[in-house]
């Protein structure tokens, strides 16, 4: 079975001299749900962008369906991946089903209108995610929430293999992000697609998710981090499930942060704990606060 | 899932706009100084021996103006919703990318340079503006294209700072050139109607056509493009050929509307947005039918021109803004609650 998307020795960097993704090589199985996570500036979106084809990387092969993404042309690449990018409202008052329909544009007959079968596939994305009942309004009108939804609706009606997410419950209340995760599982165990999603809630991701890739910027000085102890592998991204790679000493490690861990359920829940929380003193003493320079 | 815009509700739309348009024109026809019938100038005899005074007046004088006027309005209103969607920006007109001072500053040039030749029946101005517009837009292009991967501020910025530039060397030549040229200058840059040949008005059209036929193929994709490069990209879009394309046509057929009639404000501006508030932002509809409404508006606004203080005529510029303005603030009122287009 070849891989949905494959990682070879991935090095790309906006300065040559400053990688932000060095040497990253791993695979995700079609129909996997995995998570993007990590500290800002780890490279994750730059990551997405890359998997999206608007950035090329400077070194290594990044191949999507078994092909290398450099020979696939803008449109043939729109067949296979789509994109959901942060939330935002567009300038021009465009309706939701207006909205969806525009993930068929490439596919539109002569004089630039959609044929029956799109109507078909943008019919069923609306209504897999629930946002028929707001077909007619303009995006401008929707809650934050009914927005996203919306724009998953049109990634999905691009009929692709692979969704693509940046952050999709940034700035969504919890019932929202419970909905939009139940949405992401329920695409990837009905239709079979394999979805890529970056998040900041990790135990969100540890409950939906079958793979995460812990991102680490990358350090200035290779040698000093790759023998860092406890920490087999690449030091700056570790791919696993999340019982492997959410620790509560990497995500300490990662992200500077003293943490809090319990078991809860299946999944070992971590939670982030400054110096002034109430239970910081209950917090592992090695996460001591970065503010104890070295 | 609610209905969204067929072929056939377009053609049926285009077909009404157009044959209003068609009555526009007729009744504007009929409008004037003089008392014309249009009877009398279609059957009255109109050879050498017996000239019929309506019929000239109406075929020589009225019909070649308005067309003038029709021509440059849907030039204008329909490089102003490209200019809008691919800039992804409201208060986007034909003009903002330096069109405007580029036109002004070749026409200063024809005007000092005394030149008089002429070239297809265009004056010397015409002919200035023209590639003075064109030579802007390709520069502000380039520099657009050397800041950036094609980024819409950058596009922006070029045009304001060049816009600038610009401005400043007409002032300079204003304030060395003879009165009698600078006063040529500012009519012809205010924006008026004159009749014209009717070469010049078959060639003007054909231009004018051919650009927003080629622009209605590519509206789809600017549909998507409004929404930003990057997401147009993933859908599947090519950005490059859709923004070159939208941005060489609309600024060619900005270019011919301003060589054949100066700058007239306001008409590549509100139009789009009339448009867009009542019949929405899809742009397969939004281009044809703003080009309808901006031929019918400017073929009216320079019937006001002509007659409101006659004999004498105002640039047409003038009605443009003046009704304009308000008649565009009374539908933003009226619909934006209905489409919360500001919210």
């Amino acid at each position: 079975m070849t891989a949905s998307v494959q990682l070879q020795d991935v090095t790309f960097g906006y300065h040559a001299a400053h990688p932000v993704l060095r040497q990253i090589s791993l695979a995700v199985e079609r129909g996997t749900f995995l998570a993007i996570v990590g500290p800002n500036g780890a490279g994750k979106s730059t990551l997405i962008n890359l998997l999206a084809g608007v950035l090329k990387p400077r070194s290594g092969t990044l191949s999507i369906d078994g092909a290398d993404i450099q020979s696939y042309r803008q449109p043939e690449l729109a067949r296979k991946v789509a994109v959901v990018r942060q939330e935002f409202i567009p300038t021009f008052a465009f309706s939701v089903a207006e909205t969806v329909m525009m993930a068929r544009t490439p596919y539109f007959g002569q004089l630039g209108f959609e044929r029956q079968s799109d109507h078909r596939i943008v019919t069923e994305a609306m209504e897999l995610t629930d946002t028929s009942q707001f077909a007619a309004r303009p995006l401008g009108s929707l809650s934050g929430g009914e927005r996203q939804r919306v724009f998953i609706a049109r990634a999905l009606a691009q009929d692709t293999p692979i969704l693509l997410l940046d952050e999709p419950t940034s700035f969504l209340d919890l019932r929202h992000q419970v909905g939009i995760y139940d949405l992401l599982k329920s695409i990837q165990q009905d239709k079979g697609r394999t979805i890529i999603s970056i998040t900041h809630d990790i135990n969100l991701a540890a409950q939906y998710c079958d793979q995460v890739l812990l991102l680490l910027p990358c350090p200035v000085d290779s040698s000093s981090r790759a023998a860092a102890p406890g920490l087999p592998g690449p030091a700056h991204y570790r791919m696993g499930p999340p019982s492997e790679v959410f620790t509560p000493e990497r995500i300490r490690e990662a992200f500077g942060v003293g943490v809090f861990s319990a078991p809860v359920g299946r999944e070992t829940v971590i939670l982030p704990l400054g110096r002034l929380a109430r239970d910081a003193d209950r917090t592992d003493p090695r996460s001591a606060p970065r503010e104890n320079k070295p | 899932m609610p209905r969204l815009l067929s072929p056939k509700i377009l053609f049926l739309r285009i077909a009404a706009a157009a044959l209003l348009l068609f009555l526009t024109m007729l009744l504007c026809s009929l409008v004037g100084t003089e008392e014309i019938s249009l009877r009398t100038a279609l059957t009255g005899s109109a050879d050498a021996l017996s000239p019929n005074p309506d019929f000239e007046i109406l075929m020589h004088v009225r019909v070649p103006r308005i067309i003038l006027a029709a021509i440059v309005g849907a030039a204008l209103a329909g490089a102003g919703v490209t200019f809008q969607a691919v800039l992804r920006n409201p208060l986007a007109d034909p003009y903002i990318l330096g069109i405007s001072s580029g036109a002004g500053l070749g026409a200063m040039l024809a005007v000092i340079s005394g030149v008089n030749w002429t070239l297809w029946g265009r004056s010397p101005i015409a002919v200035f503006a023209f590639a003075g517009a064109l030579g802007t837009v390709w520069l502000v292009w380039m520099i657009g294209r050397v800041t950036g991967k094609f980024h819409v501020t950058g596009l922006l910025l070029a045009g304001v700072v060049v816009n600038a530039c610009f401005s400043a060397v007409i002032m300079f030549l204003t304030s060395i050139a003879k009165s009698q040229d600078v006063y040529a200058t500012i009519f012809w840059l205010m924006g008026n109607m004159n009749e014209e040949d009717f070469f010049v008005l078959w060639a003007g059209a054909g231009a004018v056509g051919a650009g927003l036929v080629a622009l209605f193929f590519i509206s789809p994709q600017l549909n998507a493009i409004s929404f930003g490069a990057t997401d147009a990209q993933s859908i599947g879009i090519d950005v490059r050929r859709t923004q070159f394309l939208a941005f060489a046509i609309s600024a060619f057929i900005t270019a011919v509307a301003v060589s054949l009639s100066g700058l007239i404000g306001f008409v590549g501006l509100i139009v789009p947005h009339a448009v867009r508030l009542v019949l929405g932002p899809d742009h397969r509809q939004l281009l044809p039918l703003s080009s309808l409404v901006g031929a019918m508006f400017l073929v009216a606004a320079d019937t006001v021109a002509r007659v409101v203080v006659a004999p004498a005529q105002l640039p047409v510029g003038v009605i443009t803004a003046m009704v304009g303005g308000p008649f565009f603030l009374i539908l933003l009122m009226r619909y934006n609650k209905k489409v919360g287009w500001l919210t």
